[in-house]
């Protein structure tokens, strides 16, 4: 029983991790929690419900290309029309979240306002289809989830350490200044950058769709993706894994478990919440996350 | 008739939460996105005590409003004393407000998610726009006190208000409280107002439109979100068919304010005559807009032509929107001799109130007259030091000299003995020093990372002294200032000032013992005027309570409030800058930017001035006007100086001894002539291989 929890933890988790990630990777080079991540995730999973269900019947693996491309495009005009301005300016931090949590709010009630707040299946993938080791059985779902996700990032990190693209990113972490002097097109480097997020997220997005619904709010700023990406340290890829992890095993493992007779889960959301809240307070760069101070 | 009340309760409800908000965000520059979670607590907290407990209205609102206060500071403490990025603070609100919320829905007093129905309906428009008026007028009062003061400048820039001594923690909390209570006020007139309540009410959506709110009316304005607000509110009932839509447009006008608005419709004012043509023509656009879809209709209805109902329903438009903006016009100077007479009535009425007549005006002047005789500057030279002045008559303007400092002040502290150290040798200059140094540095430290800062660097500072710190760049001069007045901590050694070891000291406590300074990148409080500054670093001197500063007590606020108006005024007049006082401060140009600085740093009444490169940027005229001026303080506000400084003239002709700082390390000491002739000296600024070339 133990070990079924872990791994449907794990399973979470991964793709936690994956949602996650495009919140990380933002953050390590604009400094600012882009809250519209969650907006452009919902979009993916809507997408695949669009090509999958309602319009065509186009099959698993073509409908989680086009909601990357398209949540990928998504992105990228989300970073041109809200962030592109201020980023130029050099507006404060806070104006850029700002901006990200005014394009959350709007994209989510655009879905209430034009599709409404009907929860919609994503046809099962692999059906109810389930593997049994020993006691356990697990769903290959859960599995294939496990293993995309976990693919999905390996092949990123080889995006950032192997491809020109991927330094730039790198060093533009470190010094957007230093980058854009030494001629990197920043505009470029952005675009790429929120693409790379914006197609990670359509992929969460459809597991998320595939295991749970699709709705307008799976994304909601409140999401557990991003707390987990706060609680590895926002800006760091490894935290995101880590983070996202480590919340969906949490979130696993609360939900089983009981205190004096009362069932715990319906505080799971207050357990999320409450490690948001005291590890900012005492840790606010997370577990991996670079601590960044003000010259004066 | 109940339609409409409905509309203008809400407006007046939401317009109290909002501002709440306000006060905090808009002034602090602190988000705050669970602010739905204290209308929350305000709104269960009076309904349990109206509906369980039959406890009167009033009471209950006001158990509300405590209870919320509280929770804020119970979220406000821990956050705000880890000093959060500001959009760290901003993500921990918001987990508090969803935690809130899903307690409130697991909780059985409050009846978890089916909420609480059948609370009786005491908000009436009455009560709610009293509530309002009352809390419009108290936070306007608020902000005109230090306490306002205070938190406004820490929203501008929270370094520089630690370095005129405002504890950050105490201030920011002081803000969240009102924000909070006002916000839960808001929730329990909500709550008897539409007699039920749930958690889901009390959702991020709600604290969205509050923050939608505050962004669009304008961060540091108090009318501008309230409006705001207002017409979030209104604007909606106007387009019915879109219901769905609103808060797409929100989100739409938020991303749109903050890219290319960012001072949303009032920023940094209030609502006055010269703005209302703008809000007019807001209204006008809107209420216009409004129209068309039923002119339209109500054209094709009766005649059916789509041109010509296209036609009518654009005109119908463009006629409201342009009669509205008429209207703002001539309302706006219609209200031009109102607005005068208002002046005149209210500042007659406000001097008979304070009691402040004609006598007491005179009296003041001649404190203000004998102060200046006091202070004014004898010409005395004394003759050992012509012998110093004869050396830079050359290259300075002859007269700016007169009345040495060392020298006068020697002679008005007489118990005080004075050593001269002459270097006999060179026969040249001579310095005075003091047997109580004001401040002494031992074996200062300082590492970032693995860079060294500053290395073992101990130096001492006399009383009345005015000491030149130069070196090349990096060499750590400002990361000394930075350790001094605590920005810093210290990684080793001690610092004495006056005879107390003050290396752990807090900032404001820093400031508190007597040591002030400026930036070497000017930090003002840039949308506060030129007089707010300094009446901002005034804080400690305004002598009233918070509970007085609310209620602008006539008997005790006004007569504080002018005292501070005009000290400092008098500290604007010695840097010259008294006929731009009502400027603000980011429109100053640079030279009289770094003027300010002093004057603020001024009114700090310091022992100690750190002067971290004042005639940056200067031209040469500039530079002679600030050596004249530093001159100046240093002899009539009986202060010792330290100077940081690239321009060498300065440094020379205003200090006759210097130290030269190089890698965090002292690597020369001693007057203009011996550093001039100093071969590390040189060696240090030019590198050595330029130097061989010179020597």
């Amino acid at each position: 029983m133990f070990i079924q929890t872990i791994i449907t933890g794990l399973s979470i988790g991964s793709v936690y991790a994956l949602m996650a990630v495009g919140y990380s990777l933002v953050f390590s080079v604009l400094n600012f929690s882009n809250f519209a991540h969650g907006a452009i995730i919902t979009l993916g999973a809507y997408i695949a419900w669009a090509v999958m269900v309602h319009y065509l019947q186009v099959p698993f693996f073509p409908a989680l290309l086009l909601s990357m491309g398209g949540a990928g495009i998504l992105a990228f005009l989300n970073e041109r029309i809200a962030y592109s301005t201020l980023r130029r300016r050099r507006a404060p931090s806070l104006y850029l979240m700002i901006s990200a949590m005014g394009v959350a709010i709007s994209l989510q009630n655009l879905l209430y306002a034009t599709i409404g707040a009907k929860l919609y299946a994503l046809p099962p993938v692999f059906a109810m289809d389930v593997v049994h080791i020993g006691d356990l059985t697990i769903s290959k779902m859960d599995i294939f989830a496990f293993v995309f996700s976990a693919l999905t990032i390996a092949v990123l990190h080889l995006i950032l350490i192997r491809t020109k693209v991927g330094v730039a990113i790198r060093a533009a972490a470190h010094d957007m200044e230093m980058v854009s002097v030494l001629g990197v097109n920043l505009d470029v480097l952005v675009g790429v950058l929120f693409f790379l997020a914006g197609s990670l997220g359509g992929m969460a997005g459809v597991f998320m769709g595939v295991k749970y619904m699709v709705y307008p709010s799976m994304g909601w700023i409140t999401n557990k993706a991003y707390i987990g990406a706060v609680i590895g340290g926002l800006g760091s890829l490894p935290g995101a894994i880590v983070g996202g992890l480590l919340l969906g095993l949490l979130e696993a493992l609360v939900s089983v478990s009981s205190l004096g007779g009362t069932s715990l889960s319906t505080y799971r959301d207050v357990f999320s919440f409450g490690i948001l809240v005291i590890l900012l307070i005492f840790k606010p760069t997370g577990f991996f996350g670079r601590h960044v101070e003000d010259k004066l | 008739m109940a339609y409409l009340e409905a509309i203008l309760i809400n407006v007046a409800i939401y317009a109290i939460a909002t501002l709440g908000l306000a006060i905090f965000t808009g002034y602090t520059g602190l988000f705050s996105l669970g602010h739905a979670a204290f209308m929350a607590v305000g709104a269960y907290a009076a309904s349990i005590l109206t509906y369980f407990y039959k406890v009167p209205f009033l009471i209950a609102l006001l158990v509300g409003v405590v209870l919320s206060v509280l929770v804020s500071f119970l979220i406000g403490y821990p956050t705000l004393r880890a000093r959060l990025r500001s959009d760290y603070f901003a993500i921990a609100t918001l987990g508090f407000g969803e935690a809130v919320k899903v307690i409130l829905e697991n909780f059985d007093l409050t009846q978890g998610a089916r909420g609480l129905p059948g609370i009786q309906k005491f908000s009436t428009l009455g009560n709610a726009f009293l509530l309002l008026a009352v809390a419009v007028i108290l936070c306007r009062n608020f902000l005109r006190t230090t306490y306002g003061r205070k938190i406004i400048a820490i929203g501008q820039d929270p370094v520089a208000a630690e370095m005129i001594g405002i504890p950050l923690l105490s201030n920011q909390l002081l803000s969240l409280g009102i924000s909070a209570g006002l916000a839960g006020l808001a929730g329990g007139l909500l709550a008897h107002y539409t007699t039920f309540i749930q958690p889901s009410i009390f959702s991020m959506d709600l604290s969205s439109l509050i923050t939608a709110g505050v962004v669009c009316g304008g961060m540091g304005s108090l009318t501008g979100p309230v409006t705001a607000v207002a017409l979030f509110v209104i604007i909606p009932e106007l387009f019915r068919g879109f219901a769905l839509w609103r808060l797409v447009f929100y989100g739409m006008l938020l991303v749109i304010i903050i890219n290319w608005r960012p001072r949303g419709l009032f920023g940094y004012e209030e609502l006055n005559r010269k703005n209302l043509p703008k809000l007019f023509s807001i209204v006008g656009i809107t209420g216009g807009l409004s129209l068309f879809m039923p002119t339209y209709r109500w054209v094709i209805e009766s005649r059916g032509y789509e041109i010509f109902a296209l036609f009518v329903a654009g005109v119908t438009v463009g006629a409201v929107t342009g009669l509205f903006g008429l209207l703002g016009k001539g309302l706006s100077l219609a209200l031009a001799p109102v607005a005068e007479r208002y002046h005149s009535v209210r500042s007659r009425l406000g001097k008979r109130l304070t009691g402040l007549g004609e006598e007491n005006e005179q009296a003041l002047s001649s404190i203000k007259e004998h102060r200046f005789r006091e202070t004014a500057p004898s010409k005395k030279v004394c003759p050992s030091d012509a012998t110093f002045l004869a050396g830079k008559a050359a290259d300075s303007k002859e007269g700016l000299f007169s009345g040495d400092p060392n020298a006068e002040r020697g002679a008005r502290s007489a118990g005080q003995h004075i050593e001269s150290i002459g270097d006999a040798e060179s026969g040249g200059p001579t310095y005075y020093r003091e047997t109580s140094p004001i401040l002494e540095v031992r074996e200062l430290r300082k590492n970032f990372g693995g860079v060294v800062a500053v290395d073992g660097f101990s130096f001492y500072l006399n009383k009345g002294e005015l000491l030149g710190l130069i070196g090349p760049n990096g060499s750590g001069k400002t990361t000394v200032f930075n350790l001094i007045s605590s920005v810093y901590p210290v990684d080793g050694g001690t610092i004495l000032f006056q005879d107390k070891d003050i290396t752990e000291w807090g900032p404001t406590e820093v400031v508190g013992a007597g040591i002030a300074r400026t930036f070497q990148n000017i930090r003002l409080f840039g949308s506060m005027t030129v007089l707010e500054n300094v009446q901002a670093a005034l804080h400690r001197e305004g002598t009233y309570s918070l509970l007085e500063g609310f209620l602008q007590w006539p008997r005790s606020v006004p007569r504080v409030e002018r005292r501070l108006r005009d000290e400092s005024r008098r500290l604007l007049s010695i840097v010259g800058l008294e006929k731009e006082s009502d400027r603000r401060a980011s429109t100053l140009p640079y030279g009289l930017q770094r003027k300010l600085e002093i004057a603020r740093a001024l009114a700090l009444r310091p022992r100690l001035l750190l002067l971290d490169e004042p005639a940056a940027g200067m031209n040469p005229r500039e530079a002679s006007e600030l050596v004249e001026l530093i001159q100046r303080i240093h002899r009539d506000e009986d202060l010792s100086i330290i100077l940081i400084e690239h321009h060498m003239d300065v440094v020379m002709s205003l200090c006759p001894r210097i130290l030269v700082l190089n890698f965090g390390r002292l690597i020369a000491e001693g007057t203009p002539e011996q550093i001039q002739g100093n071969p590390l000296v040189l060696q240090a600024y030019l590198g050595e291989k330029a130097y061989a070339v010179v020597r």
